[in-house]
């Protein structure tokens, strides 16, 4: 239904070009002369490049990628709103668009006459949508506000008349624009069982969304879109993972680069002499009393000890290393590295103290800590690191340093993480699904759930 | 459903056995002046569903929550000429020697000369107006264009009204020639929809350019008889007027309506042939380059 060869789309990266250029192949054109649109000229980038898919019949695509990676220029592209600057697309069928439902709604129109104006919008005769319309109004539930002005419908009630009518016109290929997250959970599972039974009659979706949920909901291939380019193209499952991966290396990098504004804030920049003052407030991302200093602090592979990694395997070991220099002796010292995850902070505390390594004092000198984690199930992500040296007659930190490293979790190639972004941890579960019999329940006067052998269901497994 | 897509000329198109398909291409858009004008036919044609509902729209919507109504409507157009007739009134504004009360004269040449310019107005700005289409539907781009002058077309009925009730309230019978005041009224029109389709798409690419051209069409009022007769002893000015193609556009229905007759028969056969030349140029401008006016919304 679909087949995209080579497609691209530039534009200017700003204003001013934008007109320029515009002003420049409009005189060419009128003049009759070729505009060489497959060049890309000094101030304009690709939106999208090179992007190549082919889409049958029933067969729906999802488009991922960050804020800014191509996807809705790929949908307009597909909708012809812009033209291609190279390759082509051909679309076969009736293409219908969801997109930003009910945003051209009139305000002082009712319902009932937007249905009008908007089915025919959507190319809908208005014998078609007299035909339709109590399927429409069924589907948007909006009851007796219909008549009113829409001008006083709140947001969830535009969007669901809006989806009502886009979904209703049945097209051969449907384009949808981030639109499902819309109204109460029964309207949402109205849409997509609406969509899958556009699907099982044809109907060729290509659903363009952030919602991981969504695309695994209604799609049977994906592709991830990384500044207009095609990353990675497949099934779901294999799109997702490697979405979820770029976006916990972006996190990561957004961490580090949070850290080092934070040094920039305080002025303490990575010292060049370990004489540098140190702030001795928590204002910044790092401070302490003066004692010692954390100079460097890295992740790295149980079996390559000194050297930094950032990126490990799904439940496989690493080790925290940190370069210590100590000014003055410390009593009872403790080294301390906490981690956080994308949303919360200190999910995991490694505490040396709390894993058993008791120390009288350190003297002063530069030394070398090193933790190893030979198992770990943090869930596929990215994590950073807090360091911090301690000790156990002071309440405060000697040295603190929030963000010293990251390191990212990959998701495993075997397995496909889907239901929670935000879980941090993977826990090996077993489940079983067994039939509950209620009258049993009842004349036993227990709970069979109790495992007790003497129900009457026998022992639960 | 109706399907937007049945045009030449534009996104190739083919109607296989079952179902439509689309191709969109990178090559340049070159269309001959003949397939614009088949493929403008052809899409105003498909959309007409859409132009209508569009009008209903944007119609109701201007006269719902207003004290007057539709009511609005007959008032506008009196107002229009209001100023001018209390100049003229005060002694300020010559008409010259006219042959019809001043307000008759008066009111068909604003109306002819708001047609233009309305036309102008509407059709140049439709795409921008309409930018949340232009950029989620695929509602062909003409369509849009001229979906505006459906209101046009209703004030120009109001027009009409006002008109019949001033000829009755002054006494004043026209010639037979008030039958044809329509058909003397398009080649203004077709003028304002050509010069709209021009802008429509290179003043959506240069914001600017559609005011700059506006203003200048409102200086041609000053050379153009609409509101007064030309009796100027300037040898420039009499040029301009003699060679300025709206002069007849805007008189010669007046001198039918009136008179029954066209004065100037040589001038206005070739202002409409100008009228004609700007519309289809306007309508093939539009079509090679239409595809950036959604870049720059």
């Amino acid at each position: 239904m679909i087949r995209a060869e080579s497609l691209s789309k530039k534009f200017g990266l700003n204003l001013k070009t934008s007109m320029l250029y515009g002003m420049r192949d409009s005189v060419r054109r009128l003049a009759g002369l070729r505009v060489a649109s497959d060049v890309l000229r000094p101030g304009e980038f690709w939106a999208v490049k090179d992007v190549s898919f082919e889409l049958r019949r029933g067969e729906s695509l999802g488009l991922m990628g960050v804020n800014g990676s191509g996807k809705t220029t790929m949908l307009r592209l597909l909708n012809g709103v812009f033209a291609p600057d190279a390759g082509r697309v051909s679309l076969r069928g009736r293409v219908g668009a969801l997109i930003a439902a009910g945003a051209s709604f009139a305000p002082m129109l009712t319902g009932r006459e937007n249905v009008y104006v908007n089915g025919a919008l959507l190319g809908m005769s208005r014998r078609e949508i007299g035909r339709r319309l109590g399927e429409i109004l069924a589907f948007a539930d909006i009851g007796q506000f219909i008549d009113s002005p829409v001008k006083h419908y709140s947001s969830g009630m535009l969007v669901r008349l809006g989806f009502a009518i886009a979904a209703m016109s049945e097209p051969e290929i449907l384009l949808v624009d981030e639109v499902l997250a819309v109204g109460d959970l029964k309207f949402q599972k109205k849409c997509y069982d609406y969509l899958h039974s556009l699907k099982r009659n044809g109907t060729s979706i290509v659903l363009v969304s952030h919602s991981v949920g969504a695309i695994w909901a209604l799609c049977d291939q994906a592709l991830f879109m990384h500044r207009g380019e095609i990353k990675v193209a497949g099934s779901v499952e294999a799109v997702i993972r490697a979405y979820e991966d770029e976006n916990a290396t972006l996190s990561e990098t957004e961490d580090a680069r949070e850290s080092s504004s934070e040094d920039r804030a305080t002025a303490l920049k990575v010292p060049a002499s370990d004489d540098q003052e140190i702030p001795a407030d928590y204002s910044g991302g790092r401070g302490g009393t003066g004692d010692a200093l954390i100079r460097s602090v890295f992740c790295s592979r149980l079996t390559s000890s000194g050297v930094p990694a950032t990126v490990f395997d799904f439940r496989e070991g690493f080790g925290i290393e940190a370069l210590v220099v100590v000014r003055r002796r410390v009593r009872d010292p403790l080294f301390r590295f906490t981690i956080n995850a994308a949303h919360y902070r200190f999910i995991v505390t490694l505490d040396s103290y709390e894993q058993g390594m008791v120390l009288k004092e350190i003297v002063p000198g530069t030394f070398r800590v090193r933790v190893l984690i030979p198992e770990q199930n943090f869930a596929p992500g990215a994590y950073s690191v807090n360091a911090a040296l301690v000790s156990k007659g002071f309440a405060g930190h000697l040295f603190f340093w929030n963000n010293a490293a990251q390191f990212q979790i990959m998701n495993p190639s075997d397995r496909f993480f889907y239901s929670e972004p935000n879980a941090v941890m993977y826990l090996e579960g077993q489940f079983s699904v067994d039939e509950h019999d209620d009258s049993t329940e009842n004349a036993a006067g227990g709970d069979p759930a109790s495992g007790s052998s003497d129900s009457p269901l026998g022992p639960r497994r | 459903m109706r399907i937007f897509c049945s045009f030449t000329g534009g996104p190739e198109v083919r109607q296989l056995p079952d179902l439509p398909v689309r191709v969109y291409d990178a090559r340049s858009p070159r269309i001959s002046t003949w397939s614009a004008l088949l493929r403008a036919a052809a899409e105003i044609l498909a959309a007409r569903e859409v132009i209508w509902r569009l009008f209903l729209r944007d119609f109701i919507s201007q006269f719902r929550q207003r004290l007057l109504g539709y009511a609005w409507a007959l008032v506008t157009p009196l107002l229009g000429i209001s100023s001018f007739l209390l100049l003229n009134y005060a002694g300020v504004l010559d008409p010259g020697k006219l042959f019809v009360p001043y307000p008759l004269y008066l009111l068909l040449g604003t109306t002819a000369w708001g047609l233009l310019v309305g036309s102008v107005a509407v059709v140049s700005s439709a795409l921008l107006t309409h930018g949340d289409l232009v950029l989620r539907t695929s509602i062909p781009r003409m369509a849009l264009a001229v979906a505006s002058l459906a209101g046009l077309f209703y004030a120009q009925v109001v027009n009409f009204v006002v008109l019949g009730v001033i000829l009755l309230v002054s006494g004043v019978i026209p010639s037979w020639g008030a039958l044809v005041l329509p058909v003397m009224l398009l080649p203004v029109l077709i003028l304002g929809v050509g010069i709209g389709l021009v802008l429509a798409v290179t003043g959506a690419v240069v914001r600017d350019f559609t005011g700059v051209v506006t203003t200048l069409l409102g200086l041609m009022m000053y050379i153009t008889p609409a509101v007064y007769v030309p009796t100027s002893q300037s040898p420039w000015l009499q040029a301009a007027v003699m060679y300025n193609p709206l002069t007849y556009l805007i008189d010669e229905p007046r001198n039918v309506f009136f008179l029954g007759s066209i004065k100037h028969l040589e001038g206005f056969a070739l202002a409409l042939l100008f009228s004609a030349l700007v519309l289809v140029g306007g309508i093939r401008a539009f079509y090679l380059i239409e595809d950036h006016v959604a870049e720059q919304l």
